[in-house]
């Protein structure tokens, strides 16, 4: 960087002057030197804005040194050295690409900060995840409802910002695939091309090498992957009325010449109140110029502190790309010329500003001249306007970007005062036992209880900050329902509905995986084919449907299909045949339904690479279950197959109601806890080895804990034992343990990876004695102790 | 090069691991164990509201367990990314020692699976089993007894 030579090489001329130069004539000279080069700077460069002015305001005031003063001078600029240093040395992207310039403009312009390179990336990634999100929705969108002028100019947009940023942060692969994709895009603007299923697979498969390039980058690589192939399909593509293959030169000439028609100006003028006078004013800076367009930028920015700013040729989209030397804006003041000037001219690097005033009525107007037609005439003016520049604040809506990792932070902060407040209690109980009579103990015990409250108010909102819309997850499936019915050569209409239903983010993460598999199943095994389905005398064209919905502290996700159903009979038979059940016996079409979530059951004919790639419906199941979600199947021969799935509201603090068995705690979900009784041991039948009770008529099947866990066997004096009946779907189980210890509100902890396989448990939490206590996974337990039983009806 | 190691007993014998793995070293808090899981896994400990998993060395490597555990600790360790703790009889020493004092696995090295030996060292007429940190939680899924 040859700005940090400058100031390396003047830091160094000071230090060698000698003691009796500091006064002398040299040092005004050294000092101004000094001076233009800071003012070269700009926070963008310096990650230390304060030394920055610091060091301005110290030269700008001097005229002459003593010892002690080039002692803190040197000192600044040392300072100032290190913090550029580190931005220069801290990404090697940025010497290359002349550093993120939107961003370094952005930091320049609004906080006068210095930005970080690695936050500027996250920023990127981000950004450039919502363009290609936005990009497939809107492609898929555009073949749905064929060619649109509004969606095609919003994709235009969405490709154009994706380039753009990616041209600043110097991912060439990304831009070379998206400016041919642009090409593509402007030629079904102006009817060249058709909206076919090519051309969107095309332009599709341009976002999934774009997310892969992405995904590189976030993973720590160059994001220069191989794009040639696409590049290669993408110049060649032909459409029906083909129109030559797209240019893919990059840059322009540096030079733009530019001015305004007269049907323009009348169109600009329209706006501008009367007593305000219009300009055009050229800029060009000097060719070595560094960041032409962040000059560009401040000097828009400066000339909007006087007027308004009705257009910038290249527009303020396109200048943080095009870095061109010339700069074109329309401005409407009440100054005179010689202030507009004098704006500019405070920008470093301007060579050369020209100024016209021209009248509003454009018949008269002497400024115009017929010369070349607008560069930007490919893009409509409605995207050219200044106005439309303020959404990239993101201060839209009034919401703010708030990283997740910060969110689970608060979360697990949350969940550590909930533990600290438990014990707060115990040990308040423990004086209150103690010191019956005591006012600071009743003190104490009252602020605890409205310390409770607050708690609970702070619980709830750090949960709903958590919540996010369903519409995230779902979001990704028309496309790969597009992908899979394309594949399988079934004709589907996917309807979504409930999208802004609200789940933890917790949640929302672990059901895609669950969710897609169950729609590929839908689609590779549920919907027919055309044919297959004209010929039951269905619309050819399937429907999936995906919906969520609140009930109760649940939230039900179903994913239904109206195809031929699950063939139970065969469902039957194959689970005869693998031992799952034995012949003869008569078993519920529900539970036979509910046997396709048996590990390695798959009724599928043929595996196919859409589904049936030996990952079955259990690890569907699994899934869910791991996360406290319970999964149900209604099926209708002919008809079609619905999944339902019942999650919980939020995962990290529940109600739990703590056991005793074999003298160690446990908790059990109050979620799943349907009541609590006290059993006579008598009363406890045996079932073919399976313990059971009566209970209201009904057969309940008993699990010792006690057993289950090889725990110490607890004698005790009284013949009864406690059973817990908890519930899982339709599905009972008593647990039966030695005692109950109460109900708690308990933070959820992960039990770690090491541990993530043993069954019966779903978590741990810490308890008020600080000991660590297991969750149950009553779900695991359930189908452990009934599957061991097989698939009688024990249930 | 001369590595740091952190020296600790299991049993009679002595064993180091590099001091840069070992997050830090604390006594021993209740231990809550976790049924059905592997008989390496001794349980899972409260870690300043972590749970962390605690494994046993002494059942890991079949070493005799110190009759007296009045100086046993736990060793946090950061193996693959995740925490995990070990319980070691006691823990010895931090020392430097020359890579020219560490000498290549022995082909047999007793109970102990000549995987999770890195090298063996010599510190005067001591020698010390260098573990292959990474390989601890390796090989055997430490769940899935039932």
């Amino acid at each position: 960087m040859e700005y940090l030579d400058s100031l390396k090489d003047i830091k160094q001329r000071i230090k060698d002057l000698p003691e009796q130069a500091l006064t002398g004539e040299r040092v005004p000279g050294l000092l101004a030197e000094l001076a233009v080069l800071l003012h070269t700077f700009d926070a963008g460069l310096s990650q230390d804005p304060t030394t920055l002015s610091e060091l301005n305001s110290f030269v700008n005031k001097r005229q002459s040194l003593d010892a002690m003063s080039r002692h803190v001078l040197v000192g600044l600029i040392d300072k100032l050295l290190t913090s550029m240093h580190e931005v220069v040395s801290a990404s090697p992207d940025l010497q290359q690409v002349d550093m993120g310039e939107e961003q370094a403009a952005a930091a320049l312009l609004d906080t006068n900060n210095g930005f970080d390179s690695k936050e500027l990336l996250g920023f990127f990634l981000q950004e450039a995840n919502e363009q290609v999100e936005k990009l497939t929705d809107g492609l898929l969108e555009l073949e749905k409802s064929g060619p649109r002028q509004d969606l095609v100019n919003e994709l235009f947009r969405n490709v154009h910002t994706l380039k753009g940023s990616s041209g600043t942060m110097g991912f060439m692969s990304i831009v070379r695939i998206t400016h041919l994709a642009e090409d593509l895009l402007d030629k079904l603007r102006q009817g060249n091309c058709a909206v076919s299923s090519q051309l969107i697979d095309l332009l599709l498969n341009v976002t999934d090498r774009v997310r892969s390039i992405i995904a590189n980058i976030q993973d720590g690589g160059t994001g220069n992957l191989e794009v040639a192939d696409l590049v290669s399909r993408l110049e060649n593509f032909n459409d029906s009325e083909p129109t030559g293959t797209p240019n893919a030169v990059l840059d322009e000439e540096t030079y733009v010449v530019y001015r305004l028609s007269a049907e323009e100006i009348a169109t600009l003028s329209a706006d501008v109140p009367e007593n305000r006078k219009m300009f055009e004013i050229s800029v060009r800076f000097v060719t070595d110029a560094l960041m032409p367009s962040v000059r560009a930028m401040m000097i828009m920015r400066r000339l909007q502190d006087i007027g308004q700013v009705l257009r910038t040729v290249p527009s303020n989209e396109d200048l943080h790309i095009e870095n061109k030397l010339e700069f074109y804006i329309v401005l409407a003041t009440d100054q005179q010329e010689k202030i507009i000037r004098d704006k500019v001219m405070q920008v470093a690097d301007v060579q050369e500003v020209s100024i016209w005033e021209f009248c509003r009525n454009t018949a008269e107007n002497p400024a115009v001249k017929p010369v070349a037609k607008p560069i930007m005439a490919a893009i409509p003016a409605a995207t050219v306007p200044v106005n439309d520049q303020t959404g990239g604040n993101g201060f839209k809506n009034q919401t703010i970007r708030v990283p997740a990792e910060r969110l689970d932070d608060l979360l697990n902060l949350v969940g550590e005062m909930v533990i600290a407040r438990t014990r707060l209690v115990v040990v308040g109980d423990e004086l209150k036992h103690n010191l019956p009579q005591d006012h600071g103990v009743a003190a104490l015990t009252e602020t605890n209880v409205y310390l409770g409250r607050l708690m609970n108010e702070l619980q709830e909102s750090v949960m709903a900050m958590r919540m996010v819309p369903v519409g995230q997850v779902f979001s990704r499936f028309p496309r790969l329902v597009r992908d899979i019915a394309r594949k399988t050569g079934k004709d589907i209409d996917l309807v979504l509905s409930g999208e802004e239903t609200e789940l933890d983010k917790t949640i929302i993460e672990a059901i895609g995986d669950p969710l897609m598999h169950i729609v590929r199943n839908a689609i590779d095994h549920g919907v027919e084919t055309p044919e297959e389905r004209i010929a039951s005398g269905k619309t050819p064209k399937g429907t999936v449907r995906m919906e969520a919905f609140h009930e109760g502290s649940h939230i039900v996700l179903t994913v239904s299909d109206d195809g031929h159903g699950i063939n139970l009979q065969r469902v039957k038979e194959k689970a005869v045949a693998n031992g799952l059940i034995e012949p003869g016996t008569e078993v519920s079409e529900k539970d036979l339904a509910d046997i396709i979530f048996l590990p390695g059951f798959s009724t599928a004919e043929q595996v196919t690479d859409i589904s049936g790639r030996g990952v079955g419906m259990d690890v569907v199941k699994k899934s869910l279950v791991n996360i406290g979600g319970l999964i149900e199947i209604v099926t209708a021969q002919g008809k079609g197959t619905s999944f339902i799935i019942r999650l919980p509201l939020t995962l990290a603090i529940i109600q739990a109601l703590l056991v005793e068995v074999g003298g160690e705690i446990y908790a059990v979900p109050l979620a799943s806890v349907l009541e609590t009784l006290r059993v006579v041991n008598e009363d406890i039948k045996s079932v073919g080895g399976q313990p059971v009770i009566q209970l209201r008529g009904n057969t309940l099947p008993l699990i010792s804990l006690q057993k289950y866990f090889d725990l110490p066997q607890i004698t005790s004096e009284e013949d009864v034992a406690y059973v817990i009946v908890v519930g899982f779907g339709e599905k009972r189980l008593g647990l039966i343990v030695d005692g109950l210890k109460g109900q708690q509100e308990i933070v959820i902890k992960s039990l770690g990876d090491l541990l993530a396989n043993v069954s019966g448990f779903s978590g741990a939490t810490i308890g008020g004695d600080g000991k660590v206590t297991l969750i149950l996974d009553v779900g695991s337990l359930i189908s452990d102790t009934l599957a061991s039983n097989g698939a009688r009806g024990v249930v | 090069m001369e590595e740091q190691l952190v020296t600790f007993l299991l049993g009679q014998e002595e064993f180091a691991i590099d001091i840069m793995r070992v997050h830090e070293i604390i006594k021993i808090p209740a231990i809550t164990k976790v049924p059905r899981s592997s008989r390496y896994i001794e349980g899972v400990i409260n870690l300043r509201g972590n749970v962390v998993p605690v494994v046993s060395l002494n059942e890991r490597f079949g070493t005799q367990k110190a009759g007296d555990s009045h100086n046993s600790r736990i060793i946090v360790l950061q193996i693959d990314g995740k925490t995990v703790g070990i319980i070691v009889d006691q823990v010895t020493e931090v020392l430097r020692l020359d890579d020219s004092n560490i000498e290549p696995p022995p082909a047999l090295a007793g109970n102990i699976d000549a995987g999770f030996i890195r090298g063996v060292g010599k510190v005067g007429n001591r020698l010390v089993v260098l573990l292959a940190v990474d390989r601890i939680l390796e090989g055997e899924k430490l769940t899935n007894y039932a």
